[in-house]
């Protein structure tokens, strides 16, 4: 052999290239991306230009996911199931298709596996669909599906599925709790139910488990409660929306679904009905939202809801800092606004809302925009130091009404002051009351004295 | 070209390969070379007789480093994020599982092939004088071997991972005294968590391979100080010549002494010096049997690193790691098993805890340890060490029984069940 060596040799590193050669394909050849060049064609199907037509057959192939930290998902399903949201592809062919009737659970913040299961990781189809060897939830059939919905609607009536109100009601009534533990509370003859819906077991082998303990686990303490086949469905859906992972709280405290009912929700919290009337009912400081999302475009509003001085300079509209998703719901309350919205929202109002109290917050919104704060403090505290002025700091305006009257104020405010010197002799105290008159219209700064005012009240109040 | 050829020549610095000197240039002129001789004897180069085990075990840990870095890049050491990331190198990582799996099978690999090179040095003698520390060496390699994959199991954080490591902890807990303070020790608990597997980890990327490092260069140090690679000194032909060597200055001057080369001669640049040589001679008439490393050795041991390399990557292309589900302390697989060569071990510990979980362990650490100076026949000729022999195939042969059962014919509640029966598990 030795004078074969380097011939073996040579031998053995070909052999070796051709593995890694073999490797580099496999892995650059994974299924999903036939999928997406199935779905790029089928798209430009219906481009008309044929330089859109090329452009959508050169996307590049990429992995998509839905990143769910709240939940520690990620589902790749959108990889291949490429047209979820995307109602012109109705009438596609799976995995392509659009699916409609999802109403607030949008792909984007919902995923696919929290309803659907399977294996939100996997990016080949027999993964995915999770009937693999160590994966407990493989994706459920049609049958089933709405099982899913009892995950997070813990309670209640669900809409459309009466199978898990059922199965409720009846693992409450036939005395289950005896044996079996759910949640901490119950017997412990059986097995605890709390992660049932995650356990391997099939919803066929539940159904039938419920029409026949014995027949289907030999030796089975459960007694058979003769339960008909829609009673058996039933308790099959409840079992298979029992987990312990606490998605129904993840999602409200997410207030991921971005509804007209949330979008009134906050419009109540941000007490936006101060500033805005709606069908003329409310205050008149802002426009009136009846009919807005017809006069503006939804981007338009979006942006009027991040940076109100960006669209429209010298709007009196506070910037709230607002998410995505808030934004979203307040459009979406207000496409749907009436003036008897704006009634009940007015009549919900712990204090009722009179002109004055619609000047009183314009003003304590000018007191914050013009800076007024800055010197009198957010809570008119004052105490900001000013050598050699009287008292040696900018004054409290909590006990000014003492002191003044509402048109000294005005008067004030409007021409400036400088403060009374500590020592007369002294230099200057560096901060003083400039004069407003050329930037507040007279309007502004009552307002502000209206404002100014009722925090006096309140001083008062709190002694 | 010339200045091409002015630039290797001022990388290399030797003269062609076709002559002698550059030959000899090539292994000392050459840091990562020169721990190699120039020239070996062509009995160091049998494969019959070393089977180049310890260069397959040398080369596993190359690749073990190798592709363990670049899963270093994919890993937080952190439940669950620990299995997530094994997730997406099976699914999204681009050559992730056969990353993985290289990394997998090259670490069980080693193991065997550890042992299998424990097995090749016991049966040809080959821990006899001089050669009695480089065994002991050998065996803390084989301990941080086995420490190196018991850490690596626990990393991808499923099902088997968490059970084994649980098993495997569990058995160490049995020791008297210290057990406990150890387990908690090494798993920053008294049950396997988060803080198990960050130590797991540390352990597993900085401090197991550094130790592994640093006793590697000791036991290749030592072979090169001992006389080389291992050969059957027994089969060597008895020296026919006596020649005579002489130590001393050239010519002019009177030789310092004259001694007999066979017995006496020693290499030594830095003094000349007289005295019976630690190491194996070698004779004149054997140096004439010597060949140079290059070509003979290197092409062996590059084909020994090929047929390793090779032999990983194709059965990583046909099958991947496992991978079971996410860790579950709630859920106990039924049986759980430590990882497959402690099982042999969890065998024992089945009949009794301490003998298994304590004696069996230490007392095969100890006797191993200290095998060169227990034995003090000093001949490696197999003929003479025939009861030795057969005490060390026992040994051997006992430990793969148990591993074999323990691995196959285990099933719940840790009941005899053959593999060829099937286990429907029960309701619950």
């Amino acid at each position: 052999m030795g004078r074969k060596l380097p011939q073996f040799f040579f031998a053995l590193s070909m052999l070796a290239l051709v593995l890694i050669a073999a490797a580099v394909w496999q892995a650059s050849t994974p299924s999903w991306k036939n999928y997406q060049r199935a779905f790029f064609q089928l798209e430009a199907q219906g481009e008309p230009n044929a330089v859109t037509k090329a452009a959508v057959l050169a996307t590049p192939p990429q992995i998509h996911q839905i990143l769910l930290p709240g939940l520690q998902r990620v589902d790749r399903c959108t990889t291949c199931h490429l047209g979820v949201d995307d109602p012109t592809m109705k009438n596609a062919p799976e995995p392509f298709r659009y699916h409609a009737g999802l109403g607030p659970h949008i792909p984007s913040k919902f995923g696919c596996t929290i309803c659907h299961g399977g294996q939100g990781l996997a990016t080949d189809v027999k993964d995915a669909h999770g009937n693999v060897p160590f994966w407990p939830n493989p994706l459920l059939s049609s049958d089933y599906i709405r099982a899913s919905c009892g995950r997070c609607h813990k309670e209640g009536d669900v809409p459309g599925v009466p199978e898990l109100t059922e199965g409720r009601r009846l693992f409450e009534t036939e005395g289950c709790h005896g044996c079996h533990k759910l949640n901490g509370v119950g017997g412990s003859i059986g097995p605890d139910l709390t992660d049932e819906g995650a356990s391997h077991r099939s919803p066929d082998w539940l159904e039938r488990h419920f029409l026949a303990p014995n027949v289907v686990s030999a030796g089975s303490a459960m007694p058979n409660f003769h339960f008909t086949r829609e009673q058996a469905r039933a308790l099959t859906y409840y079992m298979l929306s029992l987990t312990n992972a606490d998605m129904g709280s993840y999602y409200s405290s997410m207030r991921l679904i971005p509804s007209p009912e949330y979008g009134r929700q906050l419009f109540v919290e941000k007490d936006c009905i101060v500033c805005h009337a709606i069908g003329g009912t409310g205050a008149k400081v802002g426009p009136d939202l009846l009919g807005v999302t017809k006069r503006h475009s939804m981007e338009w509003l979006d942006e009027q809801l991040v940076n109100p001085q960006l669209v429209y300079p010298g709007s009196s509209m506070p910037e709230y800092d607002l998410e995505a998703n808030v934004r979203t719901a307040l459009v979406a309350f207000m496409a749907s606004a009436t003036q008897e919205d704006a009634q009940e929202i007015l009549a919900h109002r712990s204090n009722k809302l009179t002109p004055e109290d619609v000047a009183i917050e314009a003003g304590k919104r000018d007191f914050a925009r013009f800076g007024c704060a800055g010197c009198h403090g957010t809570e008119l505290q004052g105490g900001v130091p000013n050598p050699n002025a009287q008292g040696g700091q900018v004054p409290s305006l909590l006990h000014v009404s003492d002191d003044y009257t509402k048109d000294e104020i005005i008067q004030i405010i409007r021409d400036g002051k400088v403060p009374p010197l500590d020592n007369a002799a002294g230099p200057t105290p560096p901060l003083y009351m400039p004069s407003w008159k050329h930037l507040l219209s007279d309007e502004d700064i009552h307002q502000i004295v209206d404002f100014l005012w009722s925090m006096q009240q309140k001083a008062k109040d709190s002694w | 070209m010339n200045l091409i050829r002015e630039i290797w020549q001022s990388i290399v610095r030797r003269d062609p390969l076709s002559t002698d000197k550059g030959k000899s240039e090539l292994v000392f002129l050459n840091v990562w070379l020169h721990i190699h001789p120039a020239k070996v004897k062509k009995e160091h180069l049998r494969f019959k007789y070393t089977f180049y085990l310890g260069f397959i075990t040398f080369f596993l840990f190359l690749i073990l480093v190798t592709t363990g870095i670049a899963l270093m890049c994919y890993y937080r050491p952190y439940p669950p994020m620990a299995y997530q990331d094994m997730k997406d190198l099976q699914f999204v990582v681009f050559m992730g599982p056969f990353l993985r799996a290289m990394h997998r099978w090259a670490a069980h690999a080693m193991v065997v092939c550890v042992f299998l090179h424990m097995c090749r040095v016991f049966y040809t003698g080959s821990y006899k004088k001089p050669r009695q520390f480089n065994w002991v060496v050998g065996v803390l390699l084989l301990l941080l071997t086995l420490g190196l994959s018991f850490t690596g199991y626990l990393l991808p954080w499923d099902q088997l991972a968490y059970w084994a490591i649980t098993v495997g902890t569990n058995i160490g807990g049995y020791a008297p005294l210290v057990g406990g303070q150890l387990k908690e020790l090494l798993l920053g608990g008294h049950t396997v968590g988060e803080a198990a597997l960050i130590r797991f980890y540390v352990l597993h990327v900085a401090v197991l391979p550094s130790l592994m490092i640093l006793l590697t260069i000791v036991h290749f140090w030592r072979i090169r100080k001992d006389g080389g690679l291992s050969r059957p000194t027994w089969k060597l032909r008895p020296n026919k010549t006596e020649a005579l060597v002489t130590i001393g200055a050239p010519a002019e001057v009177a030789p310092l002494k004259t001694v007999a080369a066979s017995t006496d001669k020693t290499y030594g640049l830095m003094e000349v010096v007289t005295g019976k040589p630690i190491f194996e001679t070698v004779t004149p008439e054997e140096e004439e049997d010597a060949v140079f490393s290059y070509p003979y050795a290197f092409f062996r041991e590059a084909i020994a690193l090929m047929v390793t390399v090779t032999g990983i990557m194709a059965i990583s292309f046909f099958f991947h790691a496992p991978l079971e589900e996410l860790a579950n302390s709630a859920k106990t697989p039924n049986p759980a098993k430590a990882p497959w060569y402690f099982l042999g071990l969890q065998e024992l510990v089945s009949h009794s805890a301490l003998l298994g979980g304590v004696v069996a362990p230490a007392l095969m650490v100890l006797v191993l340890i200290a095998i060169p100076y227990l034995d003090r026949n000093p001949s490696r000729r197999p003929a003479d060490r025939k009861l030795i022999l057969w005490l060390f195939t026992f040994f051997v042969v006992a430990n793969l029984v148990l591993i074999v059962i323990g691995t196959f014919f285990r099933g719940p509640g840790w009941a005899f069940v053959p593999p060829w029966v099937h286990v429907v598990s029960g309701a619950e």
